[in-house]
């Protein structure tokens, strides 16, 4: 599940989470929400922020599993 | 989560200082040049509780105009829950605008969460 979570604190700066992303499509998701509440103050990366997208093998399909070898 | 990003809130949208108003239950706001004590400003004005002065928005610019006297003629918090609901407003009306839906809960501390579904929303 892909989310986006926004927390406002009381003196109403907004901190900004991008969770269930791998690699850099965070940052175009949460983008407009960024533009629309105001200036950026800071963006930290996490360890997530460095996977790369998770992708099928070739060799497996919608049929099933084929040996390789 | 992969990143996070602090943002220092602009008031640059009519329709979410509006909608900020109702959520606080302030008068709706108005628009033209207000007094602030010896200065004018022109915007759209927030009424906050027992402010003398309006906080006027320059919604071009995301400035606030406003003068309450280092506290002594409205009481900064207030602001502050003004901007909180501003924020929350404008986030939620963004995200719903781009077909996502948003769930809102209070946090201990005085904050606002806003989960925000990015996958099988309508």
């Amino acid at each position: 599940m892909k989310t986006i979570e926004i927390i406002v604190s009381p003196q109403g700066e907004a901190r900004i989470e991008t969770r269930g992303y791998a690699g850099a499509a965070c940052q175009e998701a949460s983008r407009l929400l960024e533009a629309a509440l105001g200036v950026r103050q800071s963006e930290q990366l996490t360890p997530a922020f460095f996977q790369q997208p998770v992708s099928v093998p070739t060799h497996l399909s919608a049929g099933g599993y084929t040996n390789p070898s | 989560m992969s990143h996070i990003v602090t943002i220092q809130t602009e008031v640059r949208c009519r329709e979410s200082v509006t909608a900020a108003c109702r959520r606080l239950q302030l008068p709706p706001p108005t628009e033209g040049t207000h007094r602030l004590f010896t200065s004018e400003a022109t915007g759209l004005a927030v009424t906050l509780p027992a402010w003398r002065y309006p906080v006027v928005c320059e919604l071009p610019t995301g400035t606030l105009r406003y003068d309450h006297y280092g506290g002594r003629w409205g009481d900064p918090r207030q602001l502050d829950r003004f901007l909180q609901g501003y924020a929350v407003e404008r986030a939620t009306l963004v995200a719903r605008r781009s077909g996502h839906a948003v769930h809102e809960e209070p946090i201990a501390d005085g904050s606002i969460r806003l989960v925000v579904q990015m996958e099988g929303a309508a």
